[in-house]
C-alpha cells in the first residue's frame, strides 16, 4: 500500500515547467488541426476535428494525473502485468478489431476507436525498466542476458507489423534498442544480435503477404513507390518550402487549404503548419519538442533509482524518435511511416498515450528526493 | 570502449554522466538536422517551392490494369475489353466554368449538358483530381474535344479499358458487372482497393475478381497548362489481370436463353459426373454494358424496383416449390423406408380425402388403378398423396436432405439461397404451430412450404443420376495467364453420397425414363431419339387455387399467380453426361413449356441436327404436373 499513497509532497515538486511545454504544444495543435480541417466547403465544415482533439486533451491530462498519482515503483512492479494486458489487447485487436485504411489497428470501446499499440509502447518502457531494475550488473550485458528482452521486444513487435503498423513497430524496436544500448551491451552480444535480426529476416520474410511486402519495399525504396507515397513526399516538401520564412498565414495555406497534402490532420501535420507559419513557426516549434526532450533527460539525469532513470529514459527515446522520424518525413529526408507527432497530431489513443508519458515524468521528478524505505 | 557502456547501478557517477553526454549528443545532432533540413527547404528552395505550389503541375495518374478475359470451356469469349474514350474535366485548369459548359454545349449541339462543372468543382474541392464527366463517350465527341482543346482548358480525353460482354442479357445474371470500388467498400476494409478501382460487383466477375482485377498502375507526370504531360516523374506499370475458363457451353447457354424465349424463369445444366456448370441462365436479365458508362441513377433504379428482378439470378437465389419433380424423392424414400413396394398399388378416382379436406389428381377423372412405374410416368397426384400420408413429412424430410436440398449446394456464387425443407419440428420452431398431417399430403406432389432452388433441383438430380454422388456444383475451370501459365485449377468437390440401394436406383430411373419415352408419359416432349432421355416433370402452384380450370377463370388470375412450369432430366439414361433443369415462372404446364427447352438443349449436346425427325407428342401427350 506504500505505493499508492498519495504523497502531499509531490504537490510541491510538481512539474510546472514541464506541463508548460506539453500545453504549448497542445494548443499548437490545436489552432493547426483547426487549419488542417477548416473547408470553404459548408458540408466539409461540419467535422471539426478540433474540438475532438480538446476532448482528447482533456482525457489525456486526466491520464496524465493518473501516471502521476501512482508512484512509479510500484507501476514498474506492476510492469509484467501491464505488459500482458497490452499483449492481451494487441491480440483482441487481430480477431475484433476494425480496419481502417487497410489496417487492422483499433479495437472500439463504447463506440470510440482506441489502439492498443499506443498503450504498448509504454508498456515497454516499464517492462524494460523492470527487467533491468532485477537484473543490475556491474559488466555490460551479454547476449545470453539479453534473451528474455529480446523476447518481450519480439512479440509486441511482431503483433503491431502484422497489422500492419510498420511506423509504430519500427518505434517499439528503436525506443528498446535505445534503452539497451544506454544500459549497455558488449560489443561482441551487439555484433551477434544484429547479424542474428539480418539472418532471420528472410523467413520473417517468407510469411508477409504480398502486400505487406510491397510495403514494406516501399518503405526501404520509397523510389519503388512514386506514386502513393512519393506523390505525397513532394506535396509535402511543396507545402512547406513555399511557406518560407513568415509563412503564408493561418488559413491560408494554400497547398493544405486545396487538400494536396495527405493525411493533414495525422501525420502530415506537420507541413501544415511550417506552410502556415513559416521558418519562424518551424523554428519555434522544434525548439518546444527540444527543450521537452532536454528537460525529459534532466528527470532522467536525478532520477532516484535505475528504473526511474530507465523509464524517463525510455520516453525521452518515445519523443525523440516520433518527432525525428515524423519531422523527417515530411521534410522528406525519412521513408514514409506512418507516426504521429506527439501532441501536434489528431489522434485519441495516442494523444493518451503522450499525456500519461509525461504523467510518469512529473512522477519521476517528484520522487527524486523522497526517500520512502 | 567497454568501459564507456559500463552498466549503472549508482545513478550519477562519472560514467553515468558520460552516457548522458552522448544522449546529449545524439539529441542535438537530430535536431540539428530537422532545423538545418527546414532552413533548406524554407529559405533556400523557397522560391522553387512557391512556382510549384502556384502552379501545381505535378500529377497522380492511376494506369487502370486490364481485366482478366472470361471464356467459356471451348474458349468462346464471355468477357472482353474494349477501349473507352472519356471526356476527363480538371477542375483547376479552368478559370471559367460557366463560358466552358457554353463552348461545351455548342460544340456537341446540345441544350442542356447534364453536369453542372462548378457543382462538380464545389463537391471536391480538390481542383487538381480529375473528374470523369462523361465516359465511354463515341469518336465523333472524342474528335470535337481533341480538335478544340485549346478552346476547352482543363477538358481533355481519357482513354480507359471497358468490359465488353459478347453475349450480352444471355450471359449478364452468370458473369454479373463491375463498377468503381464504392466508398463503403473502402471503408469496410477493402485494403486490397483504392478509390477509383474497377472491381466486380456480382456474378463470376465478383468472386473471380482477385483473378481477375490484375494490379493497377499509377504514374506521376508534371504537366503544362493544357493538361499535357511534360516530364515523368515515375511510372509504375499496371499488371493484367488473369484469364477465366469457366466450364459453361455457350451453344448450351444459346439454346436455354432462346428457349425461354422471353418468359422469367431460371435454366441451369450441370454434368452429373462431376458437377461442372454447363449452361446456367436466368431471364429477365440486364445489359451488362450499361454500367460501362456509369448507370444513372434511374437506370439502376429501374432495374431494382423491376417486379421481375432481373438483377437476380434465379438458379442459385431464385427459390420455387418443386411441383410434381419432388416426386422422385418421395418415391425414393417410401421404398427404402419399406412402405410401398414396386408393386403396390392404390385407386386413383381423381380425388383424395382426409378429414374434411379433398385433394384432387391433376387428371380429374382419374387413373384408376395404378402402382409405381405409372404413377411417376403419367405424375399420379393421389398415387403420392397415398404414400404421402404413410410416410410423414419428416422421412421425406430425411430423404430430401440427403439428397441435398434444403442448404446451399456450396456453390461459388454470390447470394445462393438455401431452399426450405420443411419438418415438424421447423414448423414448430418457426411458425410456433403444429404439423398438420394435411399438410403432408401436398408435400408429397411438391406443394407447400418446401423450396428449391433450379439449381439444387438439378444437383439433386445429378446426384441421383450418377448413383448417388452429391457434387458441389462449380462454373470455374481454371485460371490462367495470357500465356496460358496455370494459376489455378478448380477440381471437383465431393460433398455427400446418398445411401439408396441399387434396386431402387433401378427401378426409378426406368420411370424416368418412362416419362419422356413412353406411352402416356408427361415429359414427351423432352424425346430425343437415341438419347435416352430420362426426366419429371413439375407444375408449381404459386397461391392456392382451385384446380378445376373454370373455377380458375371465374377468379381471374393475374399473370403472376399462374403456376410455373418446371422439367428437369437427364441424359443418356445409362452413362448420364448432362442434367438439365428448367424453371419457367407462370408459363403453365412443365410437361409443354418447360421439355420442349431441355430437348433443344439435349438436340444440341448430343450434336442431333434439327432437321432429323422429331416426334410430334408436344400437342397430344397429356402435360400433366
Amino acid at each position: 500500500m506504500l505505493f499508492l499513497k498519495f504523497d502531499r509532497s509531490n504537490l510541491h515538486n510538481f512539474d510546472w515547467t514541464l506541463l508548460a511545454i506539453v500545453l504549448s504544444i497542445c494548443a499548437i495543435g490545436i489552432l493547426n488541426i483547426y487549419s488542417a480541417g477548416y473547408s470553404y466547403d459548408a458540408l466539409e465544415r461540419q467535422s471539426p476535428f478540433y474540438i475532438k482533439q480538446i476532448q482528447w486533451i482533456l482525457l489525456g491530462l486526466i491520464a496524465m494525473i493518473i501516471t502521476f498519482s501512482i508512484d512509479y515503483r510500484f507501476l514498474a512492479k506492476g510492469a509484467y502485468v501491464i505488459y500482458c494486458i497490452a499483449i492481451a489487447l494487441l491480440m483482441l485487436v487481430h480477431i475484433f478489431g476494425y480496419t481502417m485504411h487497410g489496417s487492422q489497428r483499433w479495437l472500439s470501446i463504447g463506440g470510440l476507436a482506441f489502439q492498443p499499440s499506443e498503450v504498448m509502447k509504454l508498456s515497454i518502457i516499464l517492462v524494460l525498466a523492470r527487467y533491468f531494475e532485477d537484473h543490475k550488473s556491474n559488466q555490460p550485458y551479454k547476449l545470453r542476458e539479453l534473451i528474455v528482452p529480446a523476447l518481450i521486444i519480439m512479440l509486441p513487435f511482431l503483433l503491431i507489423l502484422k497489422q500492419p503498423d510498420l511506423g509504430t513497430a519500427l518505434i517499439i524496436v528503436l525506443i528498446s534498442a535505445s534503452i539497451i544500448f544506454f544500459i549497455g551491451v558488449n560489443w561482441k552480444s551487439f555484433l551477434i544480435a544484429s547479424s542474428g535480426t539480418l539472418l532471420s529476416a528472410p523467413i520473417v520474410w517468407h510469411f508477409l503477404k504480398d502486400y505487406q511486402k510491397d510495403r514494406l519495399i516501399i518503405f526501404f525504396n520509397p523510389e519503388r513507390d512514386p506514386l502513393g507515397a512519393g506523390y505525397h513526399i513532394i506535396q509535402s516538401m511543396i507545402a512547406v518550402g513555399s511557406g518560407g520564412l513568415w509563412g503564408k498565414g493561418f488559413l491560408n495555406g494554400t497547398q493544405t487549404q486545396l487538400k494536396f497534402l495527405p493525411e493533414q490532420q495525422t501525420d502530415f501535420v506537420f507541413s501544415v503548419f511550417a506552410e502556415e507559419w513559416g521558418f519562424i513557426g518551424g523554428f519555434v516549434l522544434i525548439i518546444l519538442f527540444m527543450s521537452l526532450v532536454f528537460w525529459s533527460l534532466k528527470i532522467a539525469l536525478h532520477a532516484r533509482d535505475l528504473s526511474g532513470t530507465v523509464i524517463a529514459l525510455g520516453i525521452v527515446c518515445l519523443f525523440s524518435w516520433q518527432v525525428f522520424i515524423n519531422i523527417g518525413m515530411v521534410l522528406g529526408v525519412l521513408p514514409v511511416v506512418g507516426i504521429p507527432l506527439p501532441f501536434l497530431s489528431y489522434g485519441g489513443s495516442a494523444m493518451l498515450s503522450f499525456m500519461a508519458a509525461i504523467g510518469l515524468l512529473m512522477n519521476i521528478n517528484a520522487h527524486r528526493f523522497i526517500l520512502h524505505r | 570502449m567497454e568501459n564507456r557502456f559500463t552498466v549503472l547501478n549508482v545513478p550519477e557517477t562519472p560514467e553515468f554522466r558520460q552516457k548522458f553526454k552522448i544522449v546529449v549528443t545524439v539529441l542535438l545532432i537530430i535536431f540539428s538536422l530537422l532545423l538545418i533540413r527546414l532552413w533548406y527547404l524554407q529559405i533556400i528552395k523557397v522560391q522553387e517551392m512557391r512556382e510549384k505550389s502556384e502552379s501545381n503541375a505535378i500529377r497522380y495518374r492511376k494506369i487502370q490494369s486490364l481485366r482478366g478475359v472470361i471464356t467459356d470451356r471451348n474458349g468462346d469469349i464471355l468477357a472482353d475489353n474494349l477501349p473507352s474514350f472519356d471526356v476527363v474535366y480538371m477542375p483547376g485548369i479552368a478559370k471559367n466554368h460557366e463560358q466552358l459548359i457554353q463552348r461545351l454545349q455548342i460544340l456537341y449541339n446540345r441544350k442542356n449538358l447534364e453536369i453542372d462543372l462548378s457543382q462538380q468543382f464545389g463537391k471536391t474541392m480538390r481542383p487538381y483530381l480529375p473528374v470523369k464527366l462523361e465516359k465511354n463517350v463515341g469518336m465523333e465527341k472524342v474528335a470535337v474535344v481533341e480538335a478544340n482543346s485549346v478552346n476547352l482548358p482543363g477538358l481533355y480525353i481519357d482513354v480507359s479499358p471497358v468490359r465488353l460482354y459478347p453475349k450480352k442479357e444471355m450471359t449478364a445474371s452468370l458473369l454479373g458487372y463491375i463498377g468503381e470500388v464504392g466508398k463503403d467498400d473502402l471503408e469496410n476494409g477493402e485494403s486490397e482497393y483504392s478509390l477509383g478501382d474497377i472491381t466486380g460487383k456480382y456474378g463470376v466477375e465478383k468472386v473471380l475478381d482477385p483473378y481477375l482485377r490484375g494490379r493497377s498502375g499509377a504514374e506521376l507526370v508534371e504537366v503544362n497548362v493544357h493538361e499535357k504531360q511534360m516530364q515523368n516523374l515515375g511510372r509504375i506499370e499496371a499488371v493484367p489481370g488473369y484469364n477465366t475458363v469457366l466450364t459453361i457451353d455457350t451453344r448450351l447457354q444459346e439454346a436455354a436463353w432462346l428457349g425461354l424465349n422471353g418468359k422469367a424463369g431460371a435454366v441451369v445444366a450441370l454434368d452429373p459426373r462431376d458437377g461442372t456448370i454447363l449452361a446456367m441462365v436466368s431471364a429477365p436479365s440486364f445489359d451488362p454494358h450499361l454500367f460501362n458508362a456509369g448507370i444513372s441513377a434511374g437506370q439502376w433504379k429501374n432495374l431494382l424496383n423491376n417486379p421481375l428482378s432481373p438483377m437476380t439470378n434465379r438458379v442459385v437465389s431464385g427459390q420455387y416449390p418443386p411441383g410434381s419433380t419432388y416426386k422422385l424423392i418421395v418415391a425414393a424414400a417410401a421404398l427404402e423406408e419399406g412402405i410401398i413396394t414396386p408393386q403396390t398399388k392404390f385407386f386413383c378416382d381423381g380425388t383424395f380425402t382426409m378429414g374434411n379436406r379433398t385433394f384432387r389428381c391433376w387428371k380429374k377423372h382419374g387413373h384408376g388403378q395404378i402402382e409405381l412405374h405409372r404413377a411417376i410416368v403419367e405424375s399420379c397426384d393421389v398415387y403420392f398423396y397415398n404414400v404421402g400420408k404413410m410416410l410423414g413429412v419428416d422421412k421425406i424430410a430425411k430423404y430430401a436432405n440427403l439428397f441435398g436440398l434444403g442448404k446451399e449446394t456450396g456453390i461459388n456464387f454470390p447470394n445462393e439461397k438455401s431452399g426450405l425443407i420443411p419438418t415438424q419440428q421447423w414448423k414448430l420452431e418457426r411458425l410456433k404451430q403444429p404439423w398438420h398431417p394435411g399438410e403432408t399430403i401436398s408435400l408429397a406432389i411438391g406443394q407447400g412450404y418446401n423450396l428449391l432452388t433450379p439449381l439444387q433441383l438439378a444437383n439433386a438430380y445429378a446426384s441421383f443420376a450418377n448413383g448417388g454422388t452429391v457434387w458441389q456444383p462449380h462454373l470455374i475451370k481454371r485460371v490462367e495467364t495470357a500465356e496460358g501459365r496455370i494459376i489455378k485449377k478448380f477440381e471437383p468437390v465431393k460433398t455427400a453420397t446418398i445411401p439408396l440401394s441399387k434396386k431402387t436406383f433401378e427401378l426409378l430411373r426406368s420411370a424416368l425414363w418412362g416419362v419422356v419415352n413412353e406411352q402416356g408419359g408427361t415429359g414427351r416432349a423432352a424425346m430425343v431419339p437415341n438419347a435416352d432421355v430420362c426426366g419429371k416433370t413439375g407444375t408449381a402452384q404459386v397461391v392456392g387455387l382451385p384446380q378445376d380450370p373454370k373455377a380458375r377463370r371465374l377468379k381471374k388470375i393475374s399473370a403472376f399467380h399462374e403456376d410455373h412450369a418446371l422439367f428437369v432430366c437427364f441424359a443418356p439414361r445409362d452413362n448420364p453426361e448432362i442434367v438439365i433443369a428448367i424453371v419457367a415462372e407462370n408459363a403453365g404446364h412443365g410437361g409443354a413449356v418447360a421439355a420442349p427447352i431441355a430437348r433443344k438443349m439435349m438436340e444440341i449436346y448430343f450434336n442431333i441436327q434439327e432437321s432429323d425427325i422429331r416426334p410430334q407428342v408436344a400437342n397430344t401427350a397429356e402435360t400433366g404436373r
